[in-house]
């Protein structure tokens, strides 16, 4: 099923490549797969499935059944159906920076060996169980769009199965993709997305004490972000306390020297918080909305 | 009641602190002692820090003439409107100045005629934490009292500072107290409101908290100017209340003629008096910025612990 001439696709924008697809039974579930391998394996790209939960044997039964000849795709190398826990999670712990380096050499693999491109599935519910590193899922979710999905022809899907992963959890999560497909997600407290145009984040909502793992997420995301530029936009933000800006803030303060980040104020919270406490804003460079 | 003691001025001090209150009945006393003072710190060659409400500070600044540019003028009536963020601005201005020279000068008057009991009351917690915070500093910190001020307001003043007296003649109060019996005297009831809203909330209703807070002070007639002070410091408290108040807390709010005033009770405890009273390091990851953040934020903030937790009230003028 690989075609002859093995050209590149054309890269779609990495908004549209990088989605979270939230279900609650197996017919979504299996709809969502048998779309996204099917769409794969007819453009000649290598399809991943990199299951949590789910046996294995069952993801390529469900293929088979919605008539996609998933056998011969996996006799031939263009499909490879694998686990979390025997791929990605086999080292000590959790890594994004490990992760972003594994996707580059992964596209690399599937273009030398003649696909056009690499998409992936990764079950995500693992991050609820104790494993080391799940703390940093969000962080990662918030990297990979600038770090992975602007530079690579990569297509990943990122299953959030209402079943196994708390709805707080999955907004959340979901929440961080710029593309959302599935089962509609409510808007959680403080969402934190990629911008779409340029490496950064957008915050939305309110950031207090309720909120500080997703804040502590977005600081993480700061300070390990490749990107030498960066901008924070909070501009859609209805409240903000001080602890988070202190985290985000000392965030950017520990980034390598170079461009400040850029922070987009909004919320007069935020304004009255850079009044009370201007050495905040010493690392970064505000900017009006 | 008193005994002699040292001169206004800076100089020639034998005991780090000095902290007198200056009483005085008119415009001729108020300029002659708080001139000596000030005159006194100039020629030691400190840079005296002046908050006082704001006519007597045009009155000063008459009266010291030339002298004035070597001051940090601040009118009082804005900066200690609440009284409890003024000890913070005090120990800022020291720290500030305390590689400058060997001693720092300053003149306080956080109680004029017009302050209402409550505001005086914490002006009063004021003075006396002024005692714990500049304990053994090389400091001089006067306070002016106006003698029009009721007389318990007065009759404070001789508890809260060791030497008392009028230009020329300061001598040891014998009244003088604790700063903690000081503090624990300040700790009156608080009175109920007729009605308010309640909210009672968790970690998990936190943003719930804050999105009905904002709401509510809207609809009550808070400027928009004021919100984002509301909404952060109710924010701060209630967030306390989850992180050492026993996990959760209730909300109250209520509107009175000319504030709104929010209720944050929990089951936490306050064993510092002084905690908020200066500015912490806003990058310090032990925290520490929710009190003082209340503080700066609202115009009259007022703690009660008990034996069943801790009370806090935060009160914004509607103006």
């Amino acid at each position: 099923m690989v075609p002859e001439t093995a050209a590149p696709l054309p890269r779609g924008p990495a908004a549209h490549r990088h989605r979270d697809v939230v279900f609650s039974d197996d017919r979504e579930w299996a709809r969502h797969l048998c779309a996204f391998v099917r769409g794969g394996l007819d453009q000649g790209e290598q399809v991943q499935y990199f299951a949590d939960t789910t046996d294995p044997e069952k993801v390529l039964r469900t293929l088979v059944d919605a008539g996609i000849d998933a056998v011969a795709a996996q006799s031939a190398g263009q499909l490879h159906v694998s686990t979390a826990a025997r791929t990605y999670l086999t080292g000590a712990v959790f890594d994004p920076d490990a992760m972003i380096g594994l996707w580059h050499e992964a596209v690399e693999a599937a273009a030398g060996r003649g696909h056009r491109g690499l998409r992936a599935i990764g079950e995500m519910s693992w991050c609820v169980r104790d494993v080391a590193g799940a703390d940093r899922l969000l962080e990662y979710e918030l990297r990979i769009h600038d770090e992975v999905f602007d530079r690579l022809p990569l297509t990943a899907w990122c299953f959030y199965d209402r079943r196994l992963v708390p709805d707080a959890r999955v907004n959340v999560l979901a929440g961080a993709h710029v593309t959302h497909q599935g089962s509609p997600v409510p808007e959680p407290v403080l969402r934190v997305t990629p911008l779409a145009d340029r490496p950064g984040f957008l915050l939305a909502g309110s950031a207090g004490h309720d909120t500080r793992d997703v804040v502590a997420a977005v600081a993480a995301a700061l300070r390990g972000a490749g990107a030498p530029r960066l901008e924070l936009d909070m501009s859609r933000l209805r409240h903000l306390d001080a602890a988070s800006l202190a985290a985000l803030a000392g965030a950017a303060a520990q980034r390598p020297p170079g461009a400040p980040v850029r922070l987009r104020v909004g919320p007069a919270p935020l304004r009255r918080l850079l009044e009370l406490f201007p050495e905040l804003g010493s690392a970064v460079e505000v900017v009006e909305r | 009641m008193t005994a002699p003691t040292r001169p206004p001025g800076g100089s020639g001090s034998r005991d780090p602190f000095f902290h007198p209150a200056l009483f005085y009945g008119t415009d001729e006393e108020y300029t002659g002692g708080v001139g000596a003072f000030v005159r006194g710190a100039l020629e030691d060659g400190h840079r005296p820090l002046v908050a006082v409400p704001g006519r007597r500070l045009a009155l000063l600044r008459d009266a010291l003439g030339d002298a004035r540019e070597e001051i940090t003028w601040v009118d009082m009536a804005r900066a200690g409107r609440n009284p409890g963020r003024i000890l913070s601005m005090l120990q800022e201005f020291a720290d500030r100045h305390r590689a400058a020279s060997a001693r720092v000068s300053i003149v306080g008057e956080p109680i004029w005629v017009g302050r209402t009991p409550a505001e005086a009351r914490e002006a009063t917690r004021h003075e006396a934490l002024i005692n714990l915070a500049f304990a053994g500093r090389p400091a001089g910190i006067l306070c002016p009292y106006d003698t029009a001020l009721p007389g318990d307001v007065l009759a404070q003043a001789y508890r809260t500072h060791p030497v008392v007296g009028a230009p020329g003649a300061y001598l040891a109060s014998s009244r003088y107290a604790d700063p903690h019996d000081v503090c624990r005297d300040c700790d009156v009831p608080l009175p109920e409101p007729a009605e308010a809203v309640v909210v009672p909330f968790g970690e998990g209703d936190l943003a719930r908290t804050r999105d009905e807070a904002e709401r509510w002070a809207a609809a009550a007639g808070l400027p928009p100017a004021r919100r984002p002070d509301w909404l952060l410091a109710v924010s701060e408290a209630t967030s306390n209340s989850v992180r050492h108040g026993g996990g959760r807390g209730t909300l109250r709010m209520w509107r009175t003629g000319r504030e709104l005033v929010a209720e944050v009770r929990d089951r936490g405890v306050l064993a510092d008096p002084l905690t908020g009273r200066r500015r912490p390091d806003p990058r310090a990851t032990t925290g520490g910025r929710g009190v003082w953040i209340m503080h700066e934020l609202c115009d009259l903030v007022e703690i009660r612990a008990a034996a069943e937790g801790l009370v806090l009230r935060l009160h914004l003028g509607l103006e």
